[in-house]
């Protein structure tokens, strides 16, 4: 105890606590590398009207179906219009849908969830036989039955993949409330008189919060690739706009002749899903107490 | 006057194999600035009984009986007036110092949380509040400990943290369970000064929950000794010590330690043969008969009331009287 006593004397547990994490975190390189891949999409996604160098509707008729050149990085599409900048402007929708659609689902499954795990009972049995049978149902299949409902666009895209995601999350916020209300400090709060909002505000919440991000950075890439596929389908962003999903169902036509179109975008995908991955095995490896190295 | 009047507390649990019987009819009184020690084994409903005074007892539970409390009825009245009871007139200090501190908030917020809810103090006054607290409880340099996290505090120390949070509202009532059973004894006998301390300075009534008979012989005014659910003797601390009655007090006298006094091979420990009963069904007989030496068939056949053999002691024994052994 005494070491810990010297060290917090000279700097804030706080700020001895987050510097842990971060030297645990640099030890990963798979997570360091998940993270300025991820990092890179996301400045990619918000600077595309500085960094692109087209817009992604600029059309040039003189280069159509172009090769990777100097003057488009990774050629033009059947219209002439640049890949890299519009893998760019795609990588908006993507990131977009991504997050938001993460948001949504955090934003249904917590509540659902926690009051399901902590008041238990009977409408604890409902829920958990609910998210049970939407469970069987592939997310992908829950996703595009609801975004086919509520009709074509990013927003409802977004939604639909939101929901969709939702039933994985309540399981994990429940079975988080489960145990967290079995807490002493629970009881302890209990017995100093806080009300059930107050504790689940204070004692339960907070207190699952690193599991909650860890599922987040997980969600986070499922929905980027459900993004791309409701939008191939035609279910999500509209063309025009770009998406990489848009531009993987434009490709198809020309896979014969350009089969790169086709390449490109799935790269993104594949590079953009699999760095937010890393990143989420990387905090669950240092935000989950049992690894102390 | 009694600050607390606990009559006929029943407490049963719904288990999958039928009804466990917990508490059997327990009925007890706390004064003004008294310290009561409750004893017995593990098991036999002491930690029970005082959790559902507060409610604190998880659903399956199935409380009867009244405990009335400053006009009044804390088994009956509603959840959220009893939550103004609730570490503001009755605090409760747990026996996990390790686990019962939330790991998210500094022990000042903790502290804090309690006095803003009770007193509906503001954040900077509830902060030095805290510290006034925990330098009551001696933690050294409160200042800066208010700042810390539960893990960067020893067990000890927690618990203190613990007693300050439970002290913070000034309570009528401390009911301490096992406060000192998960800390080493020098700590213990820090822990056990404090609330002597408590009870001097603010006079707080204290109810202290052990397996350790010498925690109560050092501190309690009054002891209740438990069995089985059932209150089998309570007397006022001396009179326990010197008098014993039931023969489950005299075994438990037995088995304590006593340096000095001829610790020789003719004063060996005796344990109390047998063990505790299972209290899924409880017997139409005293349920100490199976491991008493003094059973007979009165014992086996009929449920002993408490009654009163010296004033203010009493015992539920057919055949009450100290141990000769235990005397000498």
């Amino acid at each position: 105890m005494s070491f810990v006593d010297t060290t917090a004397a000279v700097i804030s547990p706080r700020a001895r606590r987050r510097r842990i994490l971060r030297r645990r975190f640099l030890r990963r390189p798979l997570a360091v590398v998940g993270l300025v891949v991820a990092t890179a999409f996301i400045l990619g996604a918000i600077l595309a009207p500085v960094v692109a160098p087209y817009s992604a509707g600029t059309t040039d008729f003189n280069a159509l179906l172009a090769h990777a050149s100097s003057k488009h990085l990774l050629g033009t599409d059947e219209l002439g219009r640049d890949v890299f900048s519009r893998i760019l402007w795609g990588a908006r929708a993507s990131i977009e849908a991504g997050v938001l659609a993460t948001l949504v689902a955090m934003a249904v499954a917590v509540p659902i969830g926690v009051a399901a795990g902590y008041y238990r009972g009977f409408v604890d049995t409902v829920i958990a036989r609910l998210t049970d049978v939407l469970l069987a149902f592939p997310f992908l299949i829950l996703a595009v039955g609801l975004a086919a409902i509520l009709g074509p666009s990013l927003t409802n895209a977004t939604i639909a993949l939101g929901v969709g995601a939702a039933p994985a999350l309540i399981r994990i916020a429940r079975g988080e409330a489960l145990a967290l209300r079995e807490e002493d400090y629970v009881r302890a709060a209990i017995a100093n008189g806080a009300s059930d909002l107050r504790i689940l505000a204070r004692h339960v919440l907070p207190n699952m919060l690193s599991t909650l991000i860890v599922q987040a950075t997980v969600a986070i890439p499922t929905a980027i690739i459900g993004e791309a596929v409701l939008s191939f389908l035609g279910l999500g962003v509209q063309p025009p706009t770009p998406s990489w999903g848009v531009m993987l169902a434009d490709a198809q036509s020309y896979l014969s002749q350009a089969p790169l179109l086709a390449v490109y975008p799935g790269i993104a995908i594949f590079l953009c899903s699999l760095s937010f991955n890393l990143l989420g095995d990387g905090l669950r490896d240092i935000l989950d107490p049992r690894t102390t190295r | 006057m009694s600050l607390l009047e606990v009559s006929d507390l029943s407490v049963r649990f719904d288990t999958d194999d039928g009804q466990v019987h917990a508490v059997d009819r327990f009925s007890f009184t706390l004064g003004e600035r008294e310290v009561v020690g409750v004893v017995g084994e593990s098991g036999c409903g002491k930690s029970v009984s005082f959790m559902s005074l507060l409610r604190l007892l998880p659903e399956t539970a199935i409380v009867s009986g009244t405990a009335m409390f400053d006009g009044v009825d804390l088994l009956s009245v509603p959840v959220s007036q009893l939550r103004r009871v609730r570490g503001r007139r009755i605090a409760f200090v747990f026996q996990e110092p390790m686990t019962s501190l939330n790991p998210a908030f500094k022990i000042g917020n903790q502290i804090g949380e309690v006095l803003r809810r009770h007193l509906g103090l503001s954040r900077p006054a509830a902060r030095t509040r805290a510290i006034e607290l925990l330098e009551l409880v001696r933690i050294p340099a409160p200042d800066r400990r208010v700042d810390e996290y539960p893990h960067q505090l020893s067990g000890g120390m927690r618990q203190r943290v613990m007693i300050a949070m439970a002290l913070a509202c000034d309570p009528k009532i401390l009911i301490a369970d096992e406060p000192t059973t998960a800390l080493d004894v020098t700590i213990q006998a820090g822990i056990l000064d404090l609330m002597r301390d408590i009870r001097e300075r603010l006079g707080t009534s204290i109810v202290l929950i052990t397996h350790n008979l010498g925690v109560v012989a050092d501190i309690a005014d009054r002891v209740i000794v438990m069995y089985a659910g059932r209150k089998a003797e309570e007397a006022p601390v001396r009179e326990l010590f010197a008098r014993p009655q039931h023969p489950y007090t005299n075994g438990l006298l037995g088995a304590v330690p006593r340096p000095g006094a001829a610790a020789d091979a003719s004063r060996r420990l005796r344990e109390i043969p047998g063990r505790v009963p299972s209290l899924a069904e409880l017997p139409h007989a005293c349920a100490f008969a199976p491991r008493c030496p003094r059973a007979d068939a009165q014992s086996r056949s009929a449920v002993p009331e408490l009654r009163e053999v010296h004033p203010g002691h009493h015992v539920a024994c057919f055949h009450p009287g100290p141990d000769a052994e235990a005397v000498a």
